[in-house]
C-alpha cells in the first residue's frame, strides 16, 4: 500500500469542473511531479489532498486512511504563494508552526537550527521575515513545510522566485527527504526539474488527467523526431533528404525535425558524404515538448 | 486540545509584546489613574482660601452683609469672602473706589445695590471681570435670597417655633422597590447600581470594538500573507479561530485587570474616600450578583462579538477591506450601547425590556435592567439562555465561514457567494 493514494478524485466549483477523475498513487521514497498550464487543477488537487477541500467524489487515503485531523502531523505543504507573518522572528514562527504539527519545542528549536545550518543561514534564526530576501524568505518557508518530519510533502512550485544557486541547494534537499523515505508530490512549470526529480508524472489539462505514468514511458511512447549534427562546414541539402521536415543552421551544426526515426540514419549518411561530422545524436523529445505536445493539441 | 493551546500561546505572546499594545496600555492606565485622582485635586485646589473676594462699600446696607456674612460663615467650605472698601461721595466716586480695589487685587468683583420698593429688598448688581463667573454668582443669590426670608419672617413675627417649621427641609428619600424583597436599594445603592453599570457598559464596549477588530484584523493579516494556508493545513480551522478569540480575549482580560486594578487602587486610596462618597458610589455597597452577572454578560457578549468578527476577518483578503466589511457589526454593537446609554434613564421602560431578549444587544441590556431595574428571575434566564443559545449558533456558523472564508482570495465575496461556497466545499 503506497503512502498516498488517489482515487478518481472529482472536484466541482458550482458548475465549474475543477479536477476530473484523476488517480494516482505515490510510493514511499517517491517524488511524483503534477504537471499543468495555470488553472489545469494542480493546486484544487493539492488543496484536496491537503484536506483544505473535500472531493466531490473519489477517495484519496493517506496509509490506507482517509483524511482526518490526525494526519495533519504528517502532512508538510510549501505553498505556491509564500505565506509567512512578515513581522514575526523566523525562530518564533516555524517553531509554532512545528508545535501545530505536535512538535515539542525543543525537539523543533533543535531542528530548525539544524537546518538554517544547512542553509547556511544561522544568523536567521532572529531575525523577521520580512527583513530576509525573497529567496531566502523561500528557505525559511520550506523548513516550516518539512521541520517535522512530515512523511507527505506537497510542494507547489517550490523553486520558483530562486537563483540557481538556491535551486540546487533546495533541490538536493528535496532528494535527501525523498531518500529518506517521504512521499512528495511536486508542481512546476520548470520541466528539467520534473525530469530529473520524479519517477511517475500527470499532465493536467483543464482538469482531466491527460497523460499519466512513468517519465520513461511517457517519453518513449513519443517519437524521436530530433536530430543534432554537429559540422563546422555547410552541408547543404540536408533539407531536401525524404522525411526531413525542417533543417536549422545553428552555430554549431544543424538542428533537425524528422517524421519517422529511421530517417535519421539517412541524415547521417548525408553528412558524411559531405565531410566529417564532429556530433551526431537522435534525440528523445523533452517533457516540455511533450507538454506542449499534449496541451497544446487538446487545446486546438 | 493541545494545539489550541499552542494558538493561544502564540497569540497572546505576540499581542503581548507587540508595541501598540504596550503603549496603549500605559496610556489608558497613566489616564485612569490621572481621572481616578481629578476628583481630589480638584477638591484641594479650590478648598479653603481660594473663596472669591467680593467687595462692597462700607457704609451702606449693613444689615444685608451681616446677613450675608453669617450665612456664609456657616458654611463648610467659605464659597464668598465679603471685603468692606471704604468710599464716600457720589455713585461715580464710589464706583471709581471699587474698581481700584479690583485693581488693586483686594477684590475679584464688587456688589452695588439698588432700592427697589416693590419687594422691600434691594436690586443687587454683582460686578465682576470674569465672564460667567456663576459660582460665585450662585452663592451670592443664595446667601441673599436667605437673608431676605429671614427679614421677610422677622417682620411677620414669627414665634421661634413656626420660623423652624417653616425652615425645615422635607425629607424625601428614593428607595427601589424589588419585587417581594424587603428593602430594595437605597439611594447610595442606586447611585453605585448606576455607575457601576455605566462603567461595565463602557468597558464591554470598549472590549468588545478594540478586540473584535484585533481579532478581524489578525485573521485577514493572516489570510493575505497567505500564512493562512499553512496553518490551515497544520490544525483544524476550528481550534485556530477558537484559539484566536480566547487568546485574544485572554490578552484583552489581562490589559483589563491592570486598567480597572489601576483604577480601583487609586480610587480607594485614603484621599479619594471623600470624593467616590460625593458621587454617591459607595463601592462596599455592589451586591456580589451584579458582578456576577457582569462577568456572564461579559462572557457571552465578548464571545458573540469576537466571533462574527472571526468569521469577518476570514471572508475579507485585504486589511483595507476590513472596516467596511465589519461595519453591519460595529454598528450593531453601537446600537446596543447607545440603547443601553438611553436605558440608564429609563430602565423599566418597554423598549429596554424587548431589547434585553435581543441577543446582540442584551449583553448589554440584561446587565443595565439587572442593574437598574430588578427583572424576575425568568426574565433573566431567558435573555440568558437566548445569548447562549445565540453564541452556540453564531460560533458554530462562524467556524463554518471561517473554514471557507480563508481560502476564498480575490475580491470580497457576497452572501451568495459565501453561502454558494459552503455547500461546494461540503463544510
Amino acid at each position: 500500500m503506497n503512502p498516498l493514494v488517489i482515487e478518481k478524485v472529482f472536484k466541482q466549483y458550482g458548475d465549474k469542473t475543477a479536477v476530473n477523475g484523476l488517480s494516482f498513487e505515490v510510493a514511499q521514497g517517491e517524488i511524483y511531479g503534477l504537471l499543468g498550464a495555470n488553472g489545469a487543477g494542480k493546486t484544487t488537487t493539492m488543496r484536496m489532498v491537503l484536506g483544505l477541500i473535500l472531493p466531490d467524489g473519489g477517495s484519496i487515503r493517506y496509509r490506507g486512511k482517509p483524511y482526518s485531523t490526525e494526519q495533519l502531523s504528517m502532512l508538510g505543504y510549501l505553498p505556491e504563494e509564500r505565506g509567512m507573518y512578515p513581522k514575526i522572528k523566523v525562530s518564533e514562527q516555524i517553531l509554532y508552526l512545528a508545535q501545530l504539527r505536535g512538535m515539542s519545542r525543543r525537539d523543533a528549536d533543535a531542528n530548525l537550527k539544524r537546518w538554517l545550518e544547512r542553509f547556511q543561514v544561522p544568523e536567521y534564526y532572529n531575525k523577521k521575515v520580512e527583513e530576509l530576501s525573497k529567496g531566502n524568505q523561500q528557505k525559511i518557508q520550506f523548513i516550516a513545510a518539512v521541520i517535522h518530519k512530515p512523511s507527505i510533502l506537497i510542494m507547489d512550485e517550490a523553486f520558483s522566485g530562486l537563483d540557481p544557486v538556491n535551486v540546487e541547494l533546495l533541490k538536493s534537499t528535496v532528494k535527501e527527504l525523498r531518500d529518506d523515505g517521504a512521499s512528495i508530490v511536486f508542481s512546476t512549470h520548470r520541466m528539467e526539474h520534473v525530469e530529473e526529480l520524479c519517477r511517475n508524472i500527470t499532465i493536467m489539462h483543464k482538469s482531466n488527467p491527460v497523460l499519466q505514468g512513468p517519465i520513461r514511458d511517457i517519453k518513449s511512447r513519443f517519437p524521436k523526431e530530433k536530430v543534432v549534427v554537429g559540422a563546422e562546414r555547410d552541408i547543404p541539402g540536408l533539407d531536401r533528404i525524404p522525411g526531413v521536415v525542417s533543417a536549422i543552421r545553428t552555430e554549431r551544426g544543424y538542428d533537425l525535425r524528422i517524421s519517422r526515426k529511421e530517417v535519421a540514419q539517412d541524415i547521417l549518411k548525408h553528412a558524411m558524404a559531405q565531410g566529417p561530422v564532429e556530433r551526431f545524436e537522435l534525440l528523445e523529445p523533452t517533457l516540455n515538448e511533450i507538454f506542449y505536445k499534449t496541451v497544446g493539441e487538446s487545446h486546438e | 486540545m493541545n494545539s489550541m493551546r499552542t494558538v493561544i500561546a502564540f497569540t497572546m505572546r505576540n499581542k503581548l509584546r507587540s508595541k501598540s499594545f504596550i503603549i496603549t496600555t500605559i496610556i489608558l492606565g497613566i489616564l485612569l489613574v490621572v481621572g481616578a485622582n481629578v476628583p481630589y485635586f480638584i477638591d484641594k485646589l479650590t478648598g479653603p482660601g481660594s473663596a472669591a473676594k467680593v467687595g462692597y462699600i462700607a457704609s451702606e446696607q449693613g444689615e444685608i452683609i451681616k446677613g450675608l456674612e453669617q450665612q456664609f460663615g456657616q458654611a463648610e467650605k467659605q464659597k464668598v469672602e465679603l471685603v468692606p472698601v471704604e468710599a464716600s461721595g457720589s455713585d461715580a466716586d464710589k464706583t471709581a473706589a471699587l474698581g481700584q480695589a479690583i485693581e488693586d487685587g483686594k477684590i475679584k468683583g464688587y456688589l452695588t445695590f439698588t432700592e427697589n420698593k416693590e419687594v422691600g429688598f434691594p436690586d443687587v448688581v454683582y460686578h465682576s471681570k470674569k465672564m460667567l463667573d456663576t459660582d460665585t454668582a450662585g452663592a451670592l443669590q443664595t446667601g441673599l435670597q436667605f437673608v431676605k426670608t429671614q427679614q421677610a419672617v422677622r417682620d411677620a413675627n414669627l414665634t421661634n417655633e413656626q420660623y423652624f417649621k417653616l425652615q425645615a427641609p422635607v425629607k424625601l428619600d428614593t428607595v427601589q422597590i424589588s419585587d417581594g424583597a424587603a428593602g430594595g436599594k437605597t439611594e447610595a445603592e442606586q447611585g453605585t447600581a448606576i455607575g457601576l453599570t455605566y462603567a461595565i457598559l463602557i468597558l464591554l464596549f470598549m472590549s468588545v470594538m478594540i478586540t473584535g477588530q484585533l481579532i478581524a484584523t489578525e485573521i485577514t493579516a493572516e489570510k493575505s500573507s497567505r500564512v493562512m494556508e499553512i496553518i490551515v493545513t497544520s490544525v483544524a480551522p476550528l481550534k485556530q479561530m477558537f484559539g484566536k478569540v480566547i487568546g485574544t480575549f485572554l490578552v484583552g482580560l489581562l490589559q483589563l485587570v491592570v486598567l480597572v486594578g489601576a483604577a480601583l487602587i487609586n480610587l480607594t486610596l485614603p484621599h479619594n474616600k471623600g470624593a467616590l462618597e460625593k458621587f454617591g458610589i459607595d463601592l462596599s455597597s455592589v451586591e456580589p450578583k451584579m458582578i456576577i452577572f457582569a462577568i456572564i454578560m461579559y462572557l457571552l457578549g465578548y464571545f458573540l462579538y469576537a466571533m462574527l468578527f472571526a468569521a469577518i476577518g476570514s471572508l475579507v483578503s485585504r486589511t483595507e477591506d476590513l472596516s467596511q466589511t465589519s461595519m453591519p457589526v460595529t454598528m450593531l454593537s453601537l446600537a446596543g450601547f447607545y440603547i443601553a446609554i438611553y436605558g440608564l434613564t429609563n430602565p423599566e421602560s418597554t423598549f429596554i425590556t424587548v431589547c434585553s431578549f435581543i441577543p446582540f444587544f442584551s449583553p448589554f441590556i440584561l446587565f443595565l435592567r439587572i442593574g437598574l431595574a430588578d427583572p424576575a428571575w425568568w426574565e433573566i434566564v431567558l435573555s440568558v439562555g437566548i445569548l447562549i443559545a445565540s453564541v452556540l449558533a453564531i460560533g458554530w456558523l462562524a467556524a463554518k465561514i471561517y473554514r471557507v472564508g480563508v481560502l476564498m482570495y480575490g475580491k470580497k465575496p457576497s452572501f451568495k457567494e459565501v453561502f454558494k461556497a459552503l455547500k461546494a466545499y461540503k463544510v
